[in-house]
């Protein structure tokens, strides 16, 4: 098995699968809803500025990164400004369904026959006429004047719209499925200069309308009563209607067999979206496991492991070390302490003074965390097997004497303690003190009780020894000096 | 470094006359012992002093203020069979400060020791006496204070 889906199978969470599969919807989506639009152009170029950004980012060019960020965030600022009307035309046209579940783009037939034999009939009465056919991208920000219509397509109803009698006759009809949405459309017209003498206002009008949008505007004549299409900025008469209805159903879609044209459209959405899935798989990846990497440092005490029950550590240079780890973002974040570990196997220690070199051996990281660097590199341990001693007590007075007093003998309940500790230890010791006890206040004899001091803190009393003690004292008058 | 200057150690190996050495008290527990056979050197009176006084260690104590300047360790011996050295070991906290080696004669003697003392001095002492091959005779118990 590839080392990179080992590493994916043992990170992979079922949080992290649905994570992909919700981002990838999301992504087939909106391919759905932008496919054949300039603003699907635009987000491509958005979402690979942001993948180039992040790649820049891991090769530390900070300038460029910076400038990178800067340029994406205009440019998706700019999206909604100068494709306001696109985006609200996709959210106008289509319903929540549509948004989050079809797939299919053509769901209402365009009568094209009627619409083709319509345009002829109005060809042959020398009768003007401007039909707009949208493609994928909505034209409403482009119209002006326009008035609402939303009639069924007929040959009457487009022949009555053209009709010179008609109040809205001088406009153009805004033709989408097999409703006329509008009428009496003004068209931005085109400003170039090269166009031949014959085309008018309404040929101009066409040809601008179809260099802003996808779509299709069909043209009749009344001066010379011939048909003409522009469409995508360029001009072009068709000869009869059978031509026409062609070039109609080429425009809308409908052109071949429905059964054919409905498989296509979901072998081509089921690519989509296996092309969505791996997209975000891979930037999902590259998050986890890949090149977007971040860095920690983290501090783990140090567990020593294999250690004789009769082996005591007495001293430690370090009880932790600080681990710098790189890893991905993701693992980086949600990174548990907990699962650092740093071991050392003690089985072979030895009484005394060892050195430890802390490799890679000694860490536990967490899958796909990687270590950078380790703080000290070394520990130094001392090591001791434990032991038993008998010490004497000794009491450690502290204060001032009141004046003229001297403590002149005591006598200790008990004398000597057993203590535990280790055998290094207990060898270098003599004496076990008690804790600081006062002579301020000693002016007669008597007794008191101390605590017992046991320092370092692995020194431990043997089971059954007291841990205070008794103190007889004996004060008595100081004797003068006589100076020689 | 700091030994020299926190010791300015100040000996005095009195050759005192066994008969002028009076005190025979028995140890207690700042004086611990080990006993000694009869034909052997015998420790016959150990103690930590603030001075001596006609050959007499004078305010024997267990608690010496740091402000008396120094202290003293008084040792008597009976029975010496030939001159002989013991040693005087100042111990502060089981560490090892000072050892003076100091003379014995036939067939009584005493010596004596003695440390200047500084605030740094302050905290738990001890004196082990030892003979010539290092055998512990005894242990002085004595805290130096305020």
């Amino acid at each position: 098995m590839p080392l990179f889906i080992e590493k994916l199978l043992a990170v992979i969470r079922w949080q992290d699968v649905l994570d992909i599969l919700l981002n990838s919807y999301i992504l087939f989506r909106l391919y759905i809803i932008l496919r054949g639009t300039r603003l699907f152009i635009i987000v491509v170029i958005i979402f690979l500025l942001l993948i180039i950004q992040q790649i820049i980012a891991t090769s530390s060019m900070i300038l460029t990164h910076a400038v990178l960020q800067g340029i994406a965030a205009l440019t998706a600022i700019g999206v909604l400004i100068v494709f306001r009307y696109e985006i609200r035309g996709i959210f106008q046209t289509k319903n929540l369904k549509d948004l989050l579940w079809h797939v299919s783009t053509k769901p209402v037939i365009t009568p094209v026959e009627i619409i083709a034999g319509s345009v002829y009939h109005l060809a042959r009465k020398k009768i003007g006429a401007l039909i707009v056919l949208p493609g994928r991208q909505p034209v409403d920000a482009a119209l002006q004047n326009s008035v609402s219509w939303n009639g069924q397509v007929s040959r009457e109803m487009i022949e009555s719209i053209f009709w010179p009698g008609n109040p809205v006759h001088d406009g153009a009809a805004v033709i989408q499925g097999d409703q006329i949405n509008r009428v009496a459309a003004i068209l931005p017209l085109t400003e170039r200069t090269n166009l031949p003498m014959r085309f008018g206002t309404r040929h101009r009008a066409a040809i601008g309308l179809t260099e802003r949008s996808d779509a299709l505007v069909l043209i009749v004549s009344e001066e010379r009563g011939e048909v003409t299409i522009a469409h995508m900025g360029h001009i072009e008469t068709v000869k009869n209607a059978s031509s026409l209805e062609t070039r109609l159903r080429q425009h809308t879609g409908m052109f071949g067999a429905s059964p054919q044209r409905t498989s296509n459209e979901r072998r081509s959405a089921a690519f989509a979206f296996l092309l969505s899935l791996i997209v975000v798989s891979s930037v999902w990846y590259s998050y986890s496991l890949g090149f977007v990497r971040g860095l920690t440092t983290v501090e783990v005490p140090i567990e020593y492991v294999k250690r004789d029950s009769q082996m005591e550590i007495i001293e430690s240079s370090s009880t932790s070390v600080r681990i710098q780890l790189s890893g991905s973002l993701q693992l980086i974040s949600r990174l548990d302490p907990n699962q650092i570990k740093v071991r050392f196997d003690l089985s072979k220690a030895v009484a005394g003074r060892n050195s430890i070199t802390i490799t890679e051996d000694n860490i536990i990281l967490p899958p796909g965390a990687s270590l950078k660097k380790v703080e000290p590199s070394s520990i130094n341990i001392m090591v001791d097997t434990l032991g038993q001693k008998r010490l004497p007590v000794q009491v450690d007075w502290t204060g001032v004497l009141p004046p003229g007093i001297l403590v002149q003998d005591i006598q200790l309940d008990p004398a000597a303690v057993e203590v535990i500790g280790g055998q290094l230890l207990l060898t270098e010791m003599d004496t076990i003190y008690t804790a600081k006890v006062p002579v301020d206040g000693l002016k007669q004899s008597g007794n008191l009780r101390a605590a017992l001091a046991l320092v370092p803190a692995s020194l431990r009393l043997a089971p059954g020894q007291e841990t205070s003690i008794r103190i007889n004292f004996k004060v008595r008058p100081r004797q003068l000096v006589v100076s020689p | 470094m700091k030994l020299w200057i926190t010791w300015g150690l100040v000996l005095m190996t009195s050759l005192l006359p066994a008969g002028l050495m009076a005190s025979n008290e028995a140890p207690t527990a700042d004086q611990e012992t080990r006993t000694q056979p009869i034909d052997q050197l015998q420790l016959s009176e150990a103690v930590i002093c603030e001075t001596l006084e006609a050959f007499k260690p004078l305010n024997s104590s267990v608690v010496f203020s740091v402000t008396m300047g120094s202290v003293m360790c008084f040792t008597a011996f009976n029975h010496i069979p030939e001159q002989t050295s013991i040693f005087h070991d100042w111990i502060r906290r089981d560490k090892l400060v000072f050892r003076k080696k100091l003379l014995l004669k036939t067939p009584r003697w005493a010596s004596v020791s003695s440390i200047q003392l500084r605030e740094a001095d302050i905290g738990a002492w001890r004196v082990e006496v030892r003979d010539a091959d290092g055998n512990l005779l005894r242990t002085l118990r004595f805290s130096i204070t305020d």
